[in-house]
């Protein structure tokens, strides 16, 4: 059982571990998760999504890296861009996969484990204080397990040029894999940063891979946020990112769901400040058995804010999809404009959509508007296109194809939309 | 070219077309003309092929082949263009990606290699300058806020790529001022031609003084119940559609 090889992996990591107040953070972190358990579907946020395959799994963390972990990385697109990349194998940092082009006294980009240290005022700045441990599980977990991650500091007035790619590798060559990789993206007032968050898998076993992500976006920044999941073979991917933004912000995070067996994500934006905007896109194709669950959230905590939301998905076979998107307008917040959308479409009698959108408005002036569809293909367009000499099963890719690629295409990185439109074709 | 021999179809078990006899030879031009309810789209959408329509009774043969075997895909690339009273909007398909496979699809069908990227947009650029197109539309995705007029024009610049036999119009007038319908028919004029057929669907006759039709039919109850030439449509535009009315149920008796 999973919950056995957890507490005799932080035993061990105890007994070696330095003394300190990071070691007291994970100690509580870990009561926590004890105290809580995994989550079940008895509980409200997780009411449809299964976890028993993890949790009565048997699952390791090992870091031995396999060779054909490199041919994988280099036949990505990330190994063609121009880019910061950084590459994570099992939730371990591998510096000779890795390649930083842009770092500075002012751009820090690199693993969290080396920079803990070497960053040590902003680390203990931020992190820790924008996911909460309390109440959740996974994230207590992940704080008191984490192994590496990402550590992102962009200082004050700065334009990171290229994008920062977070590659996480889970390779199950050999056995079942468990990574905790825990990521801290800063970027400070008036800069600019893209990152990309990008999970592939590898090896006939299962994997599962639990991910925190805290992200700090300073007052006037902008950041460009985009998660692509693509884990071939038996993978189980839980990701919690807390976005902490302050005022005059702009964020656009894309979050494209292309493969694994069960995807959970969280994703929570605390908008801290005024006039700021928050954009939150979403795409998942789903097939044969596959689980993927999108739970946002938005806090409207000040005035003058715009957040907009559109998540897509395209189900097939006996797939499952949920999506739960959660809205708190502030007491304080007047004049949000707050916009949620979630448009499904369902390939086959058996794909399942589980759709629930969740306004508290405290506020009185306010504008919200939520909408949710789930249908088949609209017969309209596709007789129109047929009436053109378009037979029928080009007519429903055409028309899948532009359901997709218009949020494939909020992201803002042309060869990356390029390709992810290919493998979005290939899917459908 | 077009023969439509007795067709009766329906909806929904309500009984809409009840024997139409229409034979349509190149390049003529054939309006119909008809009261609300007479039948008029519904022609119009058993000849393009929906599938919510049922025909009860009848054939329909274009170039000898049984028309109403075929998928709408197939009409299509036989030959048939319909454009649409209310073209629907397709976001996300551009205008420009829309054509280019439609064509190649007709010509994949005919045993012909689909045509050269470059040569494409070529014949694009030479059929928009032809029917005056804006050269901004072709990026745009299809019909996507595009006004009623705009609409109907992309409909007849289709029709100039597609290059089809037999054209139908299904009340292409309908929402259009006086500006905008001037606009539709230059465009339809130009496409006139010995080898390709019309039919324009019509409430009003104002359209048929712009496209000015070799016959006019009226339809009343799912029949043509009067045919004639361009003048016929003249008539009717003087006397309105009572004076057919009563024409027919003083026949009836």
């Amino acid at each position: 059982m999973l919950l056995e090889t957890l507490k005799n992996d932080f035993n061990q990591y105890k007994a070696q571990a330095e003394k300190g107040s990071f070691l007291e953070l994970r100690e509580q972190a870990f009561a926590e998760f004890e105290g809580l358990g995994f989550p079940t579907t008895k509980h409200e946020e997780w009411k449809y999504t299964n976890l028993k395959q993890i949790t009565e799994g048997k699952f390791n963390t090992t870091c031995i890296i396999n060779p054909e972990v490199k041919t994988l990385v280099n036949s990505l697109v990330y190994a063609t861009l121009k880019a910061n990349l950084l590459v994570f194998v099992n939730g371990t940092f591998v510096s000779e996969l890795s390649i930083v082009i842009e770092a500075d006294n002012a751009i820090a980009i690199g693993s969290l484990a080396a920079m803990r240290h070497t960053h040590k005022e902003t680390f203990e700045k931020h992190f820790g204080k924008y996911a909460s441990n309390q109440n959740q599980a996974l994230t207590a977990l992940n704080t008191a397990l984490l192994s590496d991650g990402a550590f992102v500091h962009v200082a004050p007035n700065k334009t990171v040029a290229n994008p920062i790619i977070i590659l996480n590798i889970t390779d199950a060559s050999e056995l079942n894999v468990l990574a905790q990789p825990r990521n801290l993206i800063v970027v400070d007032a008036n800069s600019t940063a893209t990152i990309v968050e990008a999970y592939h898998a590898t090896g006939t076993n299962a994997s599962f891979i639990n991910v925190v992500t805290e992200t700090y976006v300073g007052e006037n920044a902008h950041l460009e946020h985009y998660k692509i999941q693509q884990q071939a073979g038996e993978s189980y991917q839980t990701n919690f990112n807390q976005i902490f933004q302050e005022g005059n912000t702009n964020i656009n995070h894309v979050t494209l769901t292309l493969d694994g067996t069960m995807v959970r994500n969280n994703l929570h934006y605390f908008m801290n400040g005024q006039n700021s905007n928050s954009l939150l896109y979403g795409l998942y194709i789903t097939d044969t058995n596959d689980f993927v669950d999108n739970h946002t959230r938005v806090d409207h905590a000040k005035p003058n804010c715009f957040s907009d939301e559109k998540y897509k998905g395209i189900l097939k076979d006996k797939s499952t999809a949920v999506f739960n998107g959660k809205i708190m307008v502030h007491l304080d917040a007047q004049k949000t404009n707050a916009y949620q959308r979630n448009q499904n479409i369902l390939l086959s009698d058996d794909a399942t959509i589980n759709t629930k959108p969740q306004l508290e408005i405290f506020a009185d002036d306010v504008k919200c508007t939520h909408g949710a569809t789930i249908g088949q293909m609209n017969e309209e367009q596709m007789f129109y296109l047929r009436s053109r000499g378009i037979p029928e099963n080009e007519a429903r890719k055409l028309l899948l194809n532009a359901f997709a690629d218009d949020i494939a295409e909020k992201i803002k990185i042309p060869e990356l939309v390029a390709l992810l439109e290919q493998q979005i074709d290939q899917k459908l | 070219m077009l023969e439509i021999k007795d067709l009766k179809a329906e909806i929904e078990g309500k009984k809409i077309l009840n024997g139409i006899n229409l034979v349509i030879n190149p390049g003529e031009v054939h309006a119909i003309m008809g009261p609300n309810g007479a039948g008029k789209s519904t022609l119009s959408a058993v000849l393009a092929g929906r599938a919510d329509y049922t025909v009860t009774g009848g054939e329909v043969t274009l170039n000898g082949k049984d028309l109403l075997e075929l998928s709408p895909e197939d009409r299509a690339r036989e030959g048939v263009f319909l454009a649409f009273q209310y073209p629907v909007e397709i976001p996300g398909v551009s205008t420009t990606n829309f054509l280019k496979t439609a064509i190649n699809e007709k010509r994949k069908y005919h045993g012909q290699e689909p045509m050269e990227a470059t040569d494409f947009l070529k014949f694009m650029r030479e059929k928009m300058e032809q029917m005056e197109m804006d050269k901004s539309l072709t990026s745009r995705s299809l019909n996507e806020g595009f006004s009623g007029g705009e609409k109907k024009r992309n409909e007849v610049f289709q029709m100039a790529m597609l290059e089809p036999t037999l054209a139908i119009l299904d009340e292409t007038d309908s929402g259009l001022d006086i500006d905008a319908l001037k606009l539709v028919s230059n465009g339809v004029n130009k496409l006139r031609s010995p080898e390709r057929s019309f039919v324009v669907i019509t409430h009003y006759q104002r359209l048929l003084d712009y496209i000015v039709p070799d016959f006019v039919h009226v339809l009343y109850k799912g029949r043509i119940v009067k045919s004639g030439d361009a003048s016929l449509a003249k008539e009717l535009e003087a006397k309105g559609y009572d004076w057919i009315k009563e024409e027919v149920e003083a026949n009836a008796q």
